[in-house]
């Protein structure tokens, strides 16, 4: 066994400092340093990252890079973005930052042309993109499609999914309007309300799975089919006209139906929670238009540049993740909380939770050995206003100490389609980041934010000392939100590095399955007894089967 | 009397032709275009009996002067007759904008244009403001164009009826005694408000859209039911209560009276909230109606269009017009260019404005003869019913087509005869 990282220089002294600084609170520091929140916030493009509501100070900063360092970041860092095989476990590389490379640009992977890959598969996307939201894609039957459903789960689902969501403002209306629908659980129950209200004749379906071996996304898309034949009949050119597919395995599609034309494709080097750039984002361009999309893009790649260029003092994703790793080990934290004000971001933080759990929800280093420290905290979330009414009461009084960040936008409401109402949508958001600032504000100082606060009885005071972040875009836009997801993308792997673990690979979601085609074969009557079953699974069988 | 008429509509012609022949003298004010052109050359852009020889004579008897727009009203006129286009609302406020203040007597604008319900008020303001105090008696009224094609200058000097909406006393005894010739039998003028003739020729035309509407719902049902509209369509008008007019489906109707922007409220209704219901769906029905045949093409070929060559009979709106708005033909083009496929042309007036509308393309070939336009084509679609196109020399165009398609949307041609001739035929819910 190698020695663990534990025992390493930096990481010693971060523990040391942190000894000094375990007993300092939030509402001291900031009453003893007026320029605080001057030393202690970093702007990128359209972000600015204040962590000065973190129980840290310059000191912790120096130790934290000093850990980067010394575990070779900067050398982790060239390797992810020279495509070398960074994912050992299952011998791949990880390059959804080349998902986001501008055209033309020079990037050779073993000998091809990656670049030019991606721009070839955005150029397929861009002609669907164009037929449909022209209202010339055409059912079987020759009606305009109005209705594009998803069908797919994890990354094929939560990434679509919330950036649609988040970019509604830019779902301007195009030469027909267009509606589009997510549908993930393998038990049906979204699809089959969808398919109640929709037509027929008039609705395309996407498949999107990266191995389109994903049973929770075949089993939706043989209901698809099935639906498309009882309401049209089994016509020639159905599948051809109500299906497109996204994946990495072209013969899988072509063997499930999907017209060679109707294909899009990734590749093996990009991961499912890593895999909305490409044209997994399918849903996302006809949604928000092709022109949009590569907004989004650009403001991914400028995060990209940045993560490889600026100094670490600088490094937005840098900070952030080290910071993380002060929390989770230093400060013994173990909960994160993802909370946008913002109601478009309402699926950001199941987006997060996939990104950061999956990713870093491991205790087995590199070389194969048990970590002894604390990995990836547990992740959740919810809009911030919304969780005001729910689950702050826990971070302001409850017992467990929980790490926030905040995610607002400092203007909102000046497309034109509020126009008429902007007025009241403006004072709108100004309630809620007026809200947002004050939780922080609560969350850190506790009583000392309240005046008189001695006076009251226990259970009205604030303890306080929540360390939180703001992320403060400008405005929320596909080039503020692409470098947003991007900042928490190399956030992930920068943790991963200090950590020594593998943030590109899910072994923990496979067994499950398998166990799962069991006893299915077991409930649907045709496969044997379950082999060492335990008396809960029995029990439960027993009375499922009567 | 001395007035002047404004406009290069249908409506315009007929109302200057027949105000002149009753010994007013009428200054007819034509907007630049086709029309102002044939015009000029002393021809009648519509084709209408008794129409040409009218205006010829009172052009003869120099009681009707052509102009331009910009010629200012006759010295001694204080009428004003606006009879635009739907879509030359700017052109109605310039003109009444420009009235001279000079006059002793009012001005009487009297708009027969089919603009959204509201306009008139709108005009009636901008009259009013153009002057300070001194002729705010100025009136705008109502006077809905219900002209009968086909049969257009009997339907102006001998009319059924006439809504007139006015506000003022004076000016609808003035528009009465300009109406007086040709309202002898009986008092056929109907006075209400100016925005309830408006909306009356609103619900005139909303009703006319939806029975088309309708018979191109009960056709595609008809279609996929095996029956024969033409049957139905038979039945349904031999019985009184619902006549025989506007009956036949088709594959949509488009022309600017039955846009979108006309069958609506004003701007400066549109605060109300309001839009009507029926009529929106009415209106969506036919948009979607106008890619009927496209969709029986689509599934003639099995949703494989690419690279074929189809024939278009026919792209203005209606027969006897060179306009295109809003016309089937244009949204078919778009769909089948959509799906790769080169369209081949044909119309007897509007290849000009075709070639305007659409610009240079690979995918669009303009034809001066019907079979050229057919020759080696995959099917053939008859958009517009033009005369010329109901008995064409079917030996001729069968030979010439690549395969002996026929897509009729107007049901001009008889099924049964088509197929003998040894075509495929597809009507709107014939059989």
């Amino acid at each position: 066994m190698h020695e663990s990282r534990r025992n390493s220089e930096a990481w010693q002294a971060l523990m040391a400092h942190g000894d000094t600084m375990r007993d300092k609170h939030l509402a001291g520091l900031f009453a003893d340093d007026p320029q605080r929140f001057a030393q202690l916030h970093r702007e990128f493009g359209p972000i600015l990252f204040d962590f000065s509501k973190q129980r840290l100070g310059q000191k912790t900063l120096d130790c934290l890079l000093d850990l980067a360092h010394e575990q070779k970041l900067q050398e982790r860092i060239q390797s992810l973005f020279s495509g070398a095989v960074v994912n050992q476990s299952e011998q791949r590389a990880a390059m959804h930052w080349a998902l986001r490379l501008p055209a033309g640009a020079e990037c050779s992977v073993n000998g091809e042309d990656v670049a030019a890959l991606v721009h070839a598969q955005l150029a397929r996307m861009e002609q669907v993109v164009q037929q449909v939201r022209s209202g010339q894609w055409r059912g079987v039957t020759g009606e305009v499609i109005t209705d594009v459903v998803n069908i797919g789960v994890g990354g094929s689902d939560l990434g679509p999914l919330m950036v649609s969501e988040a970019l509604t403002d830019w779902c301007l209306p195009g030469k027909s309007p267009l509606h589009v629908h997510f549908a993930s659980t393998m038990d049906g129950s979204q699809l089959s309300q969808l398919l109640g209200g929709l037509s027929a004749h008039s609705t395309l379906f996407i498949i999107s799975s990266k191995s389109f071996s994903t049973i929770d996304t075949l089993s939706n898309a043989a209901t698809a089919r099935h639906w498309l034949e009882r309401e049209m009949g089994e016509r020639p050119g159905l599948l051809g006209c109500h299906f497109l597919g996204v994946s990495a395995a072209a013969n899988r599609m072509t063997e499930w139906g999907i017209a060679p034309a109707n294909q899009m494709q990734l590749w093996d080097w990009v991961g499912g929670r890593y895999s909305l750039w490409s044209a997994i984002g399918l849903p996302v361009a006809l949604a928000i238009g092709m022109q949009a999309f590569r907004e989004l893009l650009a403001g991914a790649h400028a995060m990209d540049q940045h993560f490889q260029q600026a100094p670490f003092a600088d490094n937005l994703p840098v900070l952030l993740g080290m910071i993380g790793v002060w929390n989770t080990n230093v400060m013994a934290i173990n909960a994160h909380a993802i909370l946008p004000y913002d109601g478009r971001l309402q699926a950001l933080p199941d987006y997060f939770e996939q990104l950061e759990m999956e990713s870093n929800g491991k205790s087995v280093n590199l070389a194969g050995e048990t970590v002894d420290y604390a990995t990836c905290p547990i992740v959740w979330g919810n809009v911030g206003p919304n969780a005001q009414h729910a689950f702050y009461q826990l971070l302001h009084q409850g017992t467990e100490a929980v790490t926030c960040d905040f995610i607002v936008p400092a203007k909102r409401y000046l497309e034109e389609q509020h126009h008429a109402s902007a007025t009241q949508l403006v004072a709108q958001h100004e309630l809620a980041l007026a809200n947002c600032l004050a939780q922080s504000r609560l969350l850190a100082l506790g009583d000392a934010a309240v005046e008189g606060a001695e006076q009251l009885p226990l259970n009205q005071r604030y303890r306080g000392n929540q360390p939180s972040s703001t992320l403060l875009l400008d405005e929320l836009t596909p080039y503020s939100l692409g470098a947003l997801i991007a900042l928490y993308e190399h956030k992930v792997f920068v943790q991963s590095v200090i950590w020594d673990i593998n943030p590109f690979d899910q072994w923990g979601v496979e067994m499950g399955k398998k166990i799962a085609m069991d006893t299915l074969a077991y409930i649907r009557g045709d496969g044997a007894e379950i082999n060492n079953a335990d008396s809960s699974t029995t029990g439960l069988l027993a009375r499922i089967m009567g | 009397m001395h007035l002047d008429v404004y406009g290069d509509t249908l409506c315009a012609l007929v109302a200057a032709t027949a105000l002149a022949s009753s010994g007013n003298n009428v200054q007819l004010h034509v907007p630049e275009g086709n029309v102002a052109m044939q015009l000029a050359r002393r021809e009648c852009p519509f084709r209408e009996p008794g129409l040409a020889e009218m205006m010829a004579e009172q052009a003869e008897s120099g009681r009707l002067l052509l102009c331009t727009m910009q010629t200012p009203p006759h010295q001694a006129s204080t009428v004003v007759w606006l009879a635009l286009s739907p879509d030359a609302l700017e052109l109605a406020h310039a003109v009444v904008t420009a009235l001279p203040t000079d006059r002793v007597q009012p001005w009487l604008v009297v708009n027969q244009s089919t603009f959204a319900v509201g306009t008139s008020d709108s005009l009636q303001q901008a009259l009013s403001a153009r002057a300070e105090l001194s002729d705010t008696d100025c009136a705008v009224v109502s006077l809905p164009d219900l002209l009968i094609e086909g049969n257009a200058l009997q339907s102006f000097m001998r009319a059924d009826s006439w809504l007139l909406g006015s506000e003022h006393l004076w000016a609808q005894n003035l528009v009465a005694e300009l109406l007086r010739p040709f309202n002898r039998r009986r008092d056929a003028v109907m006075v209400m408000s100016s925005r309830e003739a408006e909306f009356s020729k609103l619900a005139i035309t909303g009703m006319l859209a939806t029975r088309l509407s309708y018979m191109n719902d009960m056709a595609n049902l008809a279609d996929t039911l095996q029956v024969d509209i033409e049957r139905v369509r038979q039945g349904m008008g031999a019985d009184k209560r619902i006549g025989d007019a506007y009956l036949y489906p088709g594959c949509g109707f488009g022309g600017l009276s039955f846009s979108r922007d006309v069958m609506s409220l004003a701007t400066t209704l549109q605060g109300s909230g309001m839009q009507p219901q029926l009529l929106d769906e009415v209106l969506r029905i036919n948009e979607r109606q106008k890619e009927v045949l496209f969709r029986k093409l689509w599934q003639h070929y099995g949703t494989n269009l690419r690279g074929r060559r189809v024939a278009i009979w026919g792209v203005s709106f209606k027969p006897e017009t060179s306009r295109i708005d809003n016309s089937p033909a244009l949204k078919l083009m778009e769909a089948l260019w959509a799906q790769g496929v080169e369209v081949h042309v044909h119309d007897p007036r509007a290849l000009g404005v075709l070639r305007e509308w659409a610009g240079e393309r690979d995918d669009l070939v303009l034809h001066d003869d019907p079979y050229e336009a057919a020759a080696g084509a995959d099917a053939l679609m008859l958009v517009t019913e033009w005369k010329a196109y109901w008995s064409p020399d079917l030996f001729r165009l069968k030979m010439s087509m690549a395969h002996p398609l026929l897509l009729d949307g107007r049901n001009v041609w008889d099924p049964d005869f088509m197929k003998q001739s040894g075509f495929d035929y597809l009507g709107i819910g014939r059989r």
